[in-house]
């Protein structure tokens, strides 16, 4: 340690080996989880006959299609130190849009853009209410979760639209669950998102910029980033991912309910965390959200073919988001609480 | 009582041999990938004050740490009074009457200075706080320091040199036997500083060891009698103060004589680079602020905490509001966000590195690229090679020390986090760059370090405005001296006509006179 000059190099040293342990281990803060996730696949594999098979692969796939896609608005999110609690409202309501437009008459995708612009118009109020009113993201979110979800129970007085015998729609529902050789549509739409965020985030000023903000928002604002405008964006954004989901979610189900599964956006959030994305923001990946979300559907699947109750699902992946950032946690902090090294939220 | 000039203070009564009232023996301690100290030992004696110096990374920090109970060292062993401790936590070393002051504020905020002042030592009756003795025992803690402020105040609601002032309350009034000062005055004023020593030198002579650790000489010359010298997490030695000349002293610290640290540029001005007119900040902490800079120059803006020179370079940095006329290069550029400072080519480097610009966790390598993405993105996307190609050579020319540019700014020393921060901003080549306390914290290698790329980037014509609370930086780096005072330009010299004395003065407004130069 002892020259001056560029970067050098410094030998490994002793003590904290746990720590140092989980440290050496991981090359993203995910790989824990994704550790844990070939583990409890080896063993549903050696215990329960038909997890390794294609179908049951297929479904684990399609099952979480739709936490997927609002994963990577919800990762975008996060990464700013903020958390969309609207996105499962958002979804239901721009559902409510693509059902009544079919309804209506419109070709399936002109229904499916408009239910993307409705998310995203959603969500860009989400936006413009906590970039350039400041309002705390959790009051807005928390307020327009309620807002969107109203929206779409008035939208048809709370009836469910059942699209299955509308012929302009059935292209869509071919789209969403049909496959490509053996790969469902769902996994190539889901990956090519995927693959678009990746890219986005790290190659883009865009995406460069949502981990700036994330990690310190007055050093972003001094180093000439807008960071109001990319509050709005990131929310906007979050809204689009909300309005693709409400595509694959009904074209999955054929028809376009008000009443989404009230734990859709929770699950969401425990994926983020759980593929290692800091809750207080500006640092993550999506790839570590694939594998949170892949895990969540793994556990749900395993448990189902082991014909665990499901009433036990919800202690599993309590257990193990807990367990997940516990672990992100020691590695950042060590076993010993410093209370000053943690940042205020 | 005059500002500037701290007079050594003689030892009378320093007690005759004794037995120490600290000692820590042997003491390791490494964290991922540094080993912060090995087999280190510290005698601290009562009714002496202990300077403990180094360069950043030295581990004096760490070793101040362990002995206030935030870090646990891995080997080693302290004693108290003779008796063996160990000292698990900040509660359990100040349980033992060690208290400390350091550089990070561990104040809550939403709690009242009274509440602040006696954490966890309210006075109680009848097992209720008694609220009135508490007001009374903290507003004396603090008039003791002559610091004027409501113990009812929120201390969220105070400026940073405040809080920190209520920190020191803290420390001191807590009556205890050991008192750390871990840069406690890196953020206090000149006066407050005074103030603070002249209290802990009335606690040593009640017998109170102090563990003193100041970036600036002239604290640990006048205050101390000892000193410890870390290089590198080992102990090089302990020396007597003042006897030991200050350039030793650097040389123990640095492990290399530092040469002059101002060297004097030759070169003349050209024209005005930056000139400002009638700047005034909405908030009224800058009040009709008008100067100019030529190429090659720098100008260096003094006073007193709370006079306004932190909020002007916040305001040529476009980062609050202001009116008033702002040229570059004889253009008329609009710095109302720091977006549109950048673009009319004012480069700013905050005062408060941690909370204003470092990116943590992210890496070395963003660190200095989420400054650059205007330059490094075309349509959108962002050149990475050339992004890894730039981060290099910046990192290099400006002798960052990492692990490696993929490590997270956390883990670098103060020193080389500004070296990273200068270097962002440097590497952008901008007219006028706006330093604001562009040493504070750092130790006097790194200091030597950045002063040089402060006077390079004169030398490449660029207009440089240094606002700094040290003068010896300002009367060595500066060609033009502004004293600013209740949010004008009280005073202005030249290099040849500034003194301490003169700059004190002007800041305090004890002429009168406002005289503008032009």
């Amino acid at each position: 340690m002892s020259q001056r000059g560029a970067v050098t190099s410094e030998p490994p040293q002793r003590a904290g080996a746990v720590r140092r342990a989980i440290r050496r281990a991981s090359f993203g803060r995910y790989t824990g989880v994704a550790v844990g996730l070939v583990v409890v696949c080896v063993y549903l594999w050696l215990t329960e006959p038909a997890f390794m098979t294609w179908s049951n692969w297929e479904n684990i796939i399609r099952g979480q299609s739709v936490v997927a896609i609002l994963a990577i608005g919800m990762t975008v999110v996060v990464l700013t130190g903020g958390i969309d609690l609207s996105i499962a409202s958002n979804a239901a309501a721009s559902a409510m849009v693509l059902g009544l437009l079919v309804q209506d008459g419109w070709d399936w995708w002109s229904a499916s853009l408009a239910a993307i612009g409705a998310g995203t118009a959603l969500g860009l109020l989400n936006g413009v209410l906590i970039g350039f009113a400041r309002i705390p993201f959790f009051v807005v979110t928390l307020g327009t979760l309620s807002i969107f979800q109203s929206w779409a129970l008035l939208a048809t007085n709370g009836e469910t639209i059942s699209l299955f015998s509308y012929e302009k729609f059935t292209p869509l529902e071919k789209l969403i669950n049909g496959s490509t050789g053996p790969f469902p549509n769902l996994l190539l739409i889901v990956g090519g998102l995927y693959a678009v965020g990746i890219v986005l985030l790290r190659y883009t000023r865009f995406g460069r910029s949502v981990f700036a903000v994330g990690s310190n928002p007055e050093a972003a604002r001094l180093s000439g980033i807008k960071v109001s405008v990319m509050l709005v964006s990131v929310y906007a954004l979050c809204g689009l991912t909300a309005g693709l989901g409400s595509v694959a979610l009904t074209g999955r189900l054929t028809a376009a309910g008000p009443n989404i599964d009230p734990n859709l956006m929770l699950t969401v959030v425990a994926a983020v965390l759980i593929g290692g994305t800091a809750f207080t923001g500006g640092d993550g990946s999506l790839v570590g959200t694939i594998v949170g979300v892949l895990f969540l559907g793994v556990i749900q699947n395993g448990l189902s073919l082991s014909g665990v109750s499901t009433f036990w699902q919800g202690t599993v992946s309590g257990t193990i988001l807990i367990a997940a950032v516990g672990i992100g946690v020691i590695r950042d902090y060590g076993w010993r609480i410093r209370l000053r090294e943690r940042r205020a939220p | 009582m005059l500002l500037i000039d701290l007079m050594p203070v003689t030892s009378i009564d320093t007690p005759a041999v004794q037995a120490p009232l600290v000692s820590m023996t042997g003491i390791s301690k490494s964290f991922p990938g540094v080993q912060a100290l090995d087999n280190v030992d510290l005698t601290l004696y009562g009714g002496e004050v202990h300077a403990l110096a180094g360069e950043n990374g030295s581990g004096k920090s760490t070793l101040a740490k362990i002995l206030y109970g935030f870090y646990q060292p891995d080997r080693g062993e302290i004693s108290l009074a003779g008796e063996r401790v160990a000292l698990q936590s900040p509660r359990r070393a100040i349980e033992l009457g060690i208290a400390a002051i350091s550089q990070e504020l561990t104040l809550g905020p939403t709690l009242s200075v009274a509440e602040n002042v006696l954490m966890g030592r309210l006075p109680r009756r009848g097992g209720l706080v008694d609220w009135p003795k508490a007001r009374r025992v903290a507003a004396e803690a603090l008039d003791q320091l002559g610091v004027h402020v409501d113990p009812n105040e929120r201390v969220g609601a105070l400026s940073i040199e405040l809080q920190q002032e209520v920190e020191v309350a803290r420390a001191v009034s807590a009556q205890s036997r050991v008192l750390v000062l871990d840069e406690a005055t890196s953020s206090l004023s000149e006066t407050a500083t005074l103030r603070l020593l002249e209290k802990v030198e009335q606690l040593r002579r009640q017998g109170v060891a102090v563990l003193l650790i100041s970036h600036r000489m002239r604290e640990l010359y006048s205050s101390a009698q000892k000193a410890t010298i870390l290089r590198d997490g080992r102990l090089i030695g302990e020396t007597p103060l003042p006897q030991t000349e200050e350039r030793e002293l650097v040389r123990m610290m640095v492990g290399r004589p530092i040469e002059d640290l101002y060297s004097k540029r030759t070169l003349g001005f050209g024209d005005v680079v930056l000139a400002v007119s009638g700047l005034s900040t909405h908030d009224g902490m800058v009040r009709d602020v008008t100067f100019e800079v030529r190429a090659g120059e720098i100008v260096g803006v003094a006073g007193l905490v709370g006079c306004g020179k932190t909020e002007l370079g916040l305001a040529l940095a476009g980062a609050t509001a202001h009116t008033g006329d702002v040229h570059v290069r004889g253009r008329p550029v609009k710095t109302s966000s720091p977006r549109g400072a950048l673009r009319a080519g004012i480069g700013y480097v905050p005062e408060d590195r941690k909370r204003s610009a470092l990116f943590i966790p992210r890496s070395v390598r963003q660190n200095l690229s989420f400054a650059w993405l205007n330059i490094l993105s075309r349509l959108g996307v962002i050149n990475v090679a050339r992004e890894r190609r730039l981060a290099s050579e910046t990192a290099s020319r400006f002798s960052v020390r990492a692990r490696s540019l993929d490590a997270s700014i956390a883990e670098l020393s103060g020193g080389n986090q500004q070296k990273v921060v200068l270097g962002r901003t440097f590497a952008l080549s901008p007219d006028v760059v706006v330093l604001g306390e562009p040493t504070r914290g750092i130790d006097v290698g790194a200091k030597s370090d950045v002063y040089r790329y402060v006077q390079d980037m004169a030398e490449q014509g660029k207009a440089i405005v240094l606002i700094s609370s040290e003068l010896p930086e300002l009367l060595g780096l500066a060609d033009q001296i502004l004293v600013m005072h209740t949010g004008q330009i009280s005073a202005s010299f030249t290099a040849a006509e500034a003194t301490e004395e003169a700059i004190a003065h002007a800041a305090m407004a004890e002429t009168g006179a406002v005289e503008m130069s032009a």
